[in-house]
């Protein structure tokens, strides 16, 4: 048996030493970077905190978040549906369908909509040859574009759990409701709803945490009339050199999210609605 | 639901129908930006062209940001495989409390926001001369690679049965011979498909190499990322096409891999 467990410490010991190495001593690092302002440990959180500018930010990112999350679950929702329906050919081109962007880099993504959403774009022209705006939307570096994209990017990740929550519901309890006389609308409101709101509810927390990290959509379609707390972050070490600053606001960003995790986790199906079924 | 209407079915597929559409169309939308005659970005293009493509390939630097893609995404599947692959078959053996622990440990680079490993990893390197390396790269791609690894490779593993390990023991095989002709057999399909995984995760990677790329060793989306913001032209969409045709590419290996293999998630 002893050397049974020898052989499990050397198979783990690898990876485990090689994320102690290359990703707990670094974050451990950064961090205590944060508290090594002269003026006090916590100056640097008290100047994140003081300033209005950088308070903008972050609620301006946790509004974008809560948008993308609210979006893209309604978005979510017939497409969820709709594998539970299909089968055979149309359901593989549906999963497909969904599988097929988690493929393709963000950043060719988010390239995409730059194309599109330019100011004499192809969906501008669309626009206007519809008759519905007579002079080109701003739609690119500002909220509307960082959301786009942002939705774009993050609606597989909604549309999965959900899924998952929608297979498992018992088709016999909806024959139930219906044999008990509930109306179409009562059915869904009062069983087919709730047993979703699993899924919906782990999908749109998942979006909302990858949201508040999100770095490249935004930099690219918001550019500086729509700056995130990850965007602030880049900019202190690349325009300021002001680690200690970017130490505190990575902790802050960190903390929410595992915060938001740990509240969630119950709800969360981990791994079962991304990697499973 | 049991029973619903012609209408509300109509409603949800065109509504679906019209999602999956704005999943899968605008992705595509670079592939004829690529092809434009004029040296700027027109959609659809007034002329075409393949002009675009010949510039990409005789300018040295996007040429060597693809080698520089090519070579850190090497570095990084075979860090994270090797590393993963054992640390799925430790976790494996373990139960209870310290599987949970670790199985925390080999997933955190997936939960914490890139932008915080980036800057955290970037400050090491820098202070340790990493920064600005293929090495330094491959590693920190290594890490946000780890977790697809061991999930991949994990899933594999509950497909092997403990049955067929204790018949190669009783009929005399060691350990190492039971790895090699029962268990990795099993779990080849899984491995290769975290290998997938690992390469198609460095080889799109912003964000960290971003910061950990430096001048001499720009990777492809390193060298797009700093494209875009300085011009618009067509030899971008190019670059962007290319990354798109190498993911289909690898989506369908492992689709194939996946179906000769036993269920797959991917």
């Amino acid at each position: 048996m002893a050397r049974r467990h020898i052989e499990t410490l050397l198979l783990l010991a690898p990876a485990v030493i090689f994320l102690f190495l290359c990703f707990v001593v670094p974050l451990a690092r950064l961090f205590s970077l944060a508290f090594t302002d002269e003026a006090g440990p916590f100056a640097t959180f008290a100047i994140l905190a003081d300033s209005d500018v950088y308070r903008r930010v972050m609620v301006n990112t946790f509004l974008v978040a809560l948008a993308v999350a609210l979006i893209t679950v309604v978005l979510a929702w017939p497409v969820a549906y709709i594998l539970t329906k299909l089968k055979g050919f149309w359901f593989a081109f549906a999963l497909y369908g969904v599988l097929f962007p988690f493929w393709i880099s963000v950043l060719v993504r988010t390239f995409s909509w730059m194309i599109l959403l330019e100011r004499n774009g192809p969906l501008n022209r669309f626009l206007i040859n519809l008759g519905i705006t007579d002079k080109p939307l701003a739609l690119l570096f500002n909220d509307t574009g960082v959301m786009i994209g942002m939705v774009h990017v993050l609606l597989p990740y909604a549309i999965l759990p959900l899924y998952g929550a929608m297979l498992r519901i018992d088709q016999r309890l909806l024959m139930a409701s219906d044999g008990l006389g509930a109306g179409l609308f009562d059915t869904f409101r009062r069983v087919y709803f709730p047993l979703c709101l699993p899924g919906l509810m782990g999908g749109a927390t998942f979006v909302f945490l990858l949201s508040l990290g999100f770095f490249i959509t935004p930099a690219l379609l918001g550019g500086s009339n729509a700056i995130t707390l990850s965007m602030l972050i880049a900019s202190f070490i690349n325009d300021r050199l002001a680690w200690s600053l970017a130490a505190a606001a990575s902790l802050v960003l960190l903390v929410v999210v595992l915060a938001l995790l740990a509240a969630t986790a119950k709800v969360l199906p981990f791994g079962k609605g991304m990697y499973a079924k | 639901m049991s029973k619903s209407p012609l209408w509300l079915r109509l409603l949800a597929q065109i509504s679906a129908g019209l999602v999956l559409a704005f999943l899968c169309l605008p992705i595509l939308a670079v592939i004829p930006a690529s092809f434009n005659q004029a040296s700027f970005i027109t959609l659809p293009p007034v002329a075409y062209s393949g002009r675009w493509y010949e510039a990409f390939i005789s300018d040295p630097e996007w040429r060597q940001a693809l080698f520089a893609s090519l070579h850190v995404a090497v570095i990084a599947t075979i860090v994270a495989v090797v590393t993963g692959t054992a640390a799925a078959l430790g976790l494996h053996r373990l139960t209870g409390r310290s599987r949970g622990i670790l199985t925390g440990l080999f997933l955190a680079p997936m939960i914490v926001p890139v932008i915080v490993t980036a800057v955290a990893v970037y400050r090491s390197a820098l202070d340790v001369g990493l920064s600005g390396t293929p090495l330094g790269l491959g590693l920190a791609h290594a890490l946000l690679a780890l977790p697809f690894v061991v999930i991949n490779v994990g899933i594999a593993l509950r497909g092997v049965e403990e049955n067929w390990l204790r018949a190669a023991a009783g009929l005399g095989a060691g350990p190492w011979r039971i790895f090699r002709t029962v268990t990795l057999p099993n779990i080849a399909p899984g491995i290769v498909g975290g290998a997938i995984f690992s390469f198609i995760t460095s080889f799109d990677e912003v964000v960290v190499a971003v910061f950990l790329a430096g001048y001499a060793n720009k990777t492809l989306p390193v060298k797009i990322w700093e494209s875009i913001r300085l011009e618009f032209t067509p030899v971008v969409a190019v670059a962007a096409t290319l990354m798109i045709v190498l993911a289909i590419v690898l989506f369908a290996v492992a689709q194939l891999l996946s179906k000769s293999g036993k269920k797959q998630p991917i």
